[in-house]
């Protein structure tokens, strides 16, 4: 049902990338790049911002765009640790299971803040039908305005030590970090929403069409505020993820990953008038994402510049996509 | 006939902007009856003052069809690269010269957006997120990340060059107007006549209205969205430069944060997201009441650490009026 | 007639190996009506642009006032004096008239400051030259389509132009805006301008035209004066088939559908009542404006009857929203096609599926297999004509694209199917064959309304015809009315407020 001559394009585009940077490495650093300690660390590190960018998938694909998602991140996070402090204070230690109980119900917590934060954008975006961008860019403020007025400015911290351990521990004897599994169940749930679900088939229908969408009798305020939900159930996930992994919760974490995953889901082949798009170039985006940053820090060159080259690469990406694209309708003209 | 025109009126989001302008002075200065000083709109001139200068950029890019969040990072290098010259002694104590480098900071990323935009026809959201991150990415790699206090002494001079000072009566407190201030006023009242009166600025309305119509009729579209994005840049980078005369200092991250504020600003006062309106009038309305609420947030007893969000709820029914405004008349879908 | 001013010899144009014009000749001559006609696919767009200088064609001579033109730009075509006014006229909806009108004007003068004033007058001068009036100072979102076409015409006027290409020019024009466009084109004829008119409706041309063209699949087929065609030959030339124009008469049956008793919504329609029996084609027309559109999205709970009943199959239904609508198994095939019918992106399949998801979720996925056999059947049914189910629907032509729109909803086994413009900007034969689709669904028991202002189309495929006027229903008959009586009802009143 795709075009699939122009996803193995993107595909293609985004393997040759991530063996460029093989090579480079190899010639620069192979000692250290090519380490079980620099894939361990990469394994840590890309579920936290690569189940955020599900979430901008989702919703780009559906015709929109989540520019709130770090705040829901926060919120949901903050939620997280507050719950766990009010019933696991500062200091004091629980038994196993308590602990095991205190952490499921602080998870499902941030999860159902995330939840209610999507329903909030995603009602605003079906309902009264205002641009994602705008509905999104003033929800960021409303929700990162929330922590910082429950935080009162200072980072939340102090968690039990289970809680650092989702993020930062690994499965008992193995190298395998937490966070893998959690990054791979998320990847097959949302590959299974998108393509093997009414409502997965109903957010490309929103992404492509949207009046046509509400002329075929799909209900487009539901399938808005599901989708919109879903990320921000996303970035419930991704905040329990990041307040684990800095024991802290405070209004500017992250705030780095709302051009990050935008970057991702372009790079792996979302297009931003929505309806095109999916997990696997997606994944293999934040993959090649996580290589980079990676060969970054083993460089020495300092996460500023990171900054620097995400941009530029980001826009590297599309020049190469456009004149691959100007190539092909020459080529098209002469025949 | 009359009737419905001037209902129109009455009803237009001009006219709207000014009722919840009035009604929310109206509850501040009852809470607080020092509202009522002519301290107010000199505190409100300062601190809108930047807000101002950026919502100018913002809407020329906005009626073109595009977005720019750009602005703050090409602020902040504008304002920080003279000054590191400055500090480091490359660069002599003289004003214009901190301006020139300063603009052409300004130009130099205003070219980035203007390629991005025109040339490789990247949607201007991306592109200007790519411009921001290259910028402050450049910043922090080149420079570092200190706060600079040293700037030529010109600039010293205009910082204490005030329009008009008021001196409360009751605490003695003066509230001074810098002079600085007839520089938004300068632009605006270009800008307006620019828009209204050139084919250039009629360009801009024709390319927000129909793209592709505005290529048939004959119009420079490439021309006009990079010289829009180089004059966004340039205004940018003017404002950077106030920015640091007025503070005294000059940081990497000053004016970060403040897309949100601005853009709502312009929507507020009715540009709309998909092009080919706006006015100066609205613009500078949409301002007025954004430095309004945020500013006055402390009169009306509401907490600081609230006052971001308290910020974002005014914001959101600002645009949820401005949108169900628009919405109106239209078909149904 | 004048002279020659455009003539185009054996002109040739292939895209990738594939031949759009296989060799046309075409002479437009100034004061004189040139109607270009032919079914979707036959290559008249491709011939505009070709004249228009937008494509250069593979083969053959363009002379221009006896010269011939190599390599020719659309800059040059408009230097020539050739002007285009296309479908979607190309105009500013955020400005004002005398903008749109005078702004290409200002800009090949090279002036940099823009006064008013003059634009207002090059505007007004337009105006007069083509008999329009409209307010300079209105925005144009603010214009009706009509509206739209009349400042996209004086804009193109202004250039003093010499050939005025007209593609599709009555699309969405109601009977009286075409009037008044032919007293335009009349006036610009006595002006001694060439015109070339894309249009296949013959009714239509007849009464304008000097000449006419006849294209199919890409091949020049015949070209004459008007005198010199019917209906018939019209109708031939155009598809390369007889076509009989029978009425359609079902055998009379008691199986009610639909009873509409009695609704109203204020400022869109009053009072309507009607029934449809199994069999029954309904139809339904008026001038635009007239509540038509309104009392078929009644239906679709578009436009939900504030007061009044709706009986489907025995049971009354409320149609508040178009979830109600689809939930009572009601479709809707809207006018705007592409725009409101179709998601043109993807493919066939995904179109003829998007109504009925419902029927493919499993547990575990959905059925795509059988999401692909059900296109393809439908496909075969209703005689889409592509090169798979997994191609675009952009890629397919105006019939065959409305088609995949009756598909989607056929697939999801409608009671009731409302359609507004069924066969609106197709060629002959696909109206033909989208008319036997809508006939035979009848007969099956499947409920028909249509709204249309094609008479042709209304009196050939309705049993029963309500005519609507100002919000209401002045006549509803059994098909007993002719085309001409039905004109005359619905100008009827128009002559009385001109007379007052």
């Amino acid at each position: 049902m795709k075009n699939p001559l122009a996803r193995n394009k993107q595909v293609g585009t985004l393997i040759a990338l991530m063996a460029l940077v093989c090579v480079l490495m190899l010639i620069f650093c192979p000692g250290s790049y090519f380490t079980a300690k620099n894939a361990k660390s990469m394994l840590f590190q890309f579920p936290e911002y690569g189940i955020l960018a599900f979430g901008m998938m989702l919703c780009m694909i559906a015709g929109g765009i989540d520019l709130s998602l770090v705040g829901i991140m926060n919120l949901s996070g903050l939620t997280a640790a507050l719950i766990l402090l009010a019933l696991i204070p500062e200091g004091t230690e629980a038994s196993a299971e308590f602990t095991a109980v205190a952490l499921i119900v602080s998870s499902v917590a941030a999860l159902l803040v995330g939840a209610l934060c999507g329903l909030f954008n995603g009602f605003l975006i079906g309902y009264f039908g205002i641009p994602a961008m705008l509905v999104t860019l003033c929800s960021l403020q409303l929700f990162t305005g929330l922590v910082y007025g429950i935080t009162g400015g200072p980072a939340v911290t102090g968690m039990c030590d289970a809680f650092k351990e989702i993020a930062n521990g690994t499965i008992a004897g193995t190298f395998v970090p937490y966070v893998l599994p959690i990054f791979v169940i998320v990847l097959l749930v949302v590959a299974f929403i998108l393509h093997k679900t009414k409502l997965g088939r109903e957010i490309y229908y929103l992404g492509t069409n949207r009046k046509a969408s509400v002329f075929s009798g799909i209900n487009t305020l539901k399938t808005s505020m599901l989708t919109y939900m879903t990320s921000g159930i996303l970035g419930g996930v991704s905040g329990i993820l990041i307040t684990s992994h800095l024991n802290a919760a405070k209004s500017s974490n992250g705030t780095s990953y709302t051009l990050l995953t935008i970057l991702i889901v372009v790079l792996g082949g979302v297009h931003p008038d929505g309806g095109k798009g999916d997990v696997v170039g997606v994944t293999l985006s934040v993959l090649l994402m996580q290589m980079i940053s990676n060969a970054f820090t083993l460089l020495h060159i300092s996460q500023d510049v990171k900054n620097f080259a995400n941009g530029a690469l980001l826009i590297l990406v599309l020049v190469c996509v456009m004149l691959i694209r100007k190539v092909e309708e020459k080529k098209k003209a002469q025949q | 006939m009359n009737r419905t025109k001037s209902k129109a009126f009455f009803t237009s989001n001009t006219m709207i902007l000014v009722y919840v302008i009035l009604a929310f002075s109206v509850v501040v200065a009852l809470r607080q009856p020092a509202f009522l000083s002519p301290a107010t709109p000199i505190n409100l001139c300062r601190a809108g003052l930047f807000t101002f200068c950026f919502a100018l950029c913002e809407m020329l890019v906005m009626i073109t069809g595009g977005i720019d969040v750009s602005f703050p990072a090409i602020g902040c290098v504008s304002m920080y690269v003279p000054m590191v010259l400055y500090d480091r002694g490359i660069l002599p104590d003289n004003g214009l010269y901190f301006v020139l480098v300063a603009l052409l900071c300004g130009l130099i990323f205003g070219l980035l957006n203007g390629v991005l935009v025109s040339y490789l026809r990247i949607p201007s959201l991306i592109a200007t997120l790519a411009t921001s991150s290259i910028a402050s990415g450049f910043l922090a790699f080149a420079f570092g990340v200190k706060d600079l206090t040293a700037m030529p002494t010109a600039f010293t001079k205009i910082y204490e060059m005030n329009l008009v000072t008021y001196t409360d009566p009751a605490s003695g407190l003066s509230y001074p107007l810098t002079v600085l201030i007839f520089v938004p006023v300068v632009l605006a009242v270009v800008m307006a006549l620019i828009l209204r009166y050139t084919m250039g600025g009629r360009g801009l309305y024709a390319m927000g209205g129909n793209l592709s119509a505005a290529r048939i009729v004959g119009f420079p579209v490439r021309r006009l969205q990079f010289t829009t994005y180089i004059v966004s840049g340039l205004i940018t980078s003017l404002t950077a430069v106030m920015y640091v005369i007025l503070m005294h200092n000059a940081s990497t991250t000053a004016l970060m944060g403040n897309e949100m504020l601005v853009i709502a600003a312009c929507v507020v006062g009715g540009c709309s997201l998909s092009g080919g309106k706006g006015t100066i009038g609205g613009v500078l309305l949409g301002t007025l009441l954004i430095t309004l609420v945020q500013n006055h947030l402390n009169m009306l007893g509401i907490d600081t650490r609230w006052q971001t969000l308290a910020v974002g709820i005014v914001l959101l029914f600002g645009v949820l009026m401005t949108s169900l405004q628009a919405g109106r008349g239209k078909g149904r879908v | 007639m004048g002279e020659v001013f455009v003539e185009l010899k054996g002109i040739k144009k292939a895209y990738e190996g594939v031949y759009a014009l296989k060799g046309i000749d075409l002479a437009l001559r100034k004061g004189e009506i040139h109607c270009l006609a032919g079914g979707n696919g036959c290559g008249k767009s491709t011939l505009i642009k070709t004249i228009s200088g937008v494509h250069e064609p593979t083969a053959g001579e363009i002379y221009i006032d006896g010269q011939q033109m190599n390599h020719m730009k659309p800059l040059d075509a408009i230097e020539k004096g050739i002007q285009v006014i296309y479908q979607d006229f190309a105009v500013f909806p955020n400005l004002t008239v005398a903008e749109n009108i005078a702004l290409n004007t200002e800009i090949k003068d090279r002036t940099k400051v823009v006064s008013y004033k003059r634009m207002r007058e090059l505007a007004g001068k337009a105006m007069a030259q083509i008999g329009a009036d409209l307010n300079p100072d209105a925005r144009l979102e603010d214009l009706s389509v009509a509206g739209k076409q009349m400042v996209a015409l004086c804009r193109a006027i202004i250039n003093n132009p010499k050939l005025l290409i007209l593609d599709e020019p009555t699309t969405a024009l109601t009977a009286k805006e075409v009037q008044k466009l032919w007293g335009v084109l009349r006036n610009l004829r006595e002006q001694n301008i060439a015109i070339l008119l894309v249009d296949h409706k013959f009714d239509e041309i007849r009464p304008l035209v000097d000449r006419l063209t006849i294209l199919r699949n890409g091949e020049f087929v015949s070209s004459g004066l008007i005198s010199e065609y019917g209906h018939v030959r019209f109708q031939k030339d155009m598809t390369g088939h007889d076509f009989s124009t029978e009425k359609y008469r079902p055998e009379p049956s008691d199986e009610p559908i639909l009873s509409v008793e009695h609704i109203s919504s204020k400022g869109n329609y009053e009072d309507i009542s009607f029934a449809l029996s199994k069999g029954d084609v309904l139809g339904i027309t008026g001038l635009l404006g007239s509540g038509r559109n309104e009392i078929a999205e009644a239906l679709f709970g578009l436009c939900p009857a504030e007061s009044g009943k709706i009986v489907l199959h025995g049971k009354e239904v409320k149609l508040k929203s178009i979830k109600d609508a689809v939930k009572h198994e009601i479709g809707f095939v809207p006018e705007d096609r592409l725009t409101e019918g179709l998601f043109t992106a993807l493919p066939i399949t995904d179109n003829t599926v998007a109504s009925s998801l419902k029927k493919y979720v499993r547990a575990f996925g959905l059925k795509s297999f059988e999401m692909g056999e059900n296109t393809k059947t439908w496909m075969k049914r209703l005689g889409v004509v592509a090169v798979s189910k997994d191609v675009p629907v952009s890629s397919l032509s105006g019939g065959n694209a409305q088609k995949v729109v009756l598909g989607k909803w056929l697939n999801t086994n409608p009671k009731l199917l409302v359609l507004v413009g069924p066969s609106v900007g197709m060629d002959v034969g696909a109206k033909a064959e989208i008319h036997a689709i809508l006939r035979d669904l009848a007969q099956t028991g499947v409920g028909v309304v249509m709204v249309t202002d094609d008479l042709s189309e209304l009196v050939e495929n309705c049993n029963r015809i309500l005519i609507v006027k100002d919000h209401k229903i002045i006549k509803s008959s059994d098909n007993s009315l002719s085309k001409k009586e039905i004109e005359a009802l619905l100008m009827g009143s128009d002559q009385k407020e001109e007379e007052a």
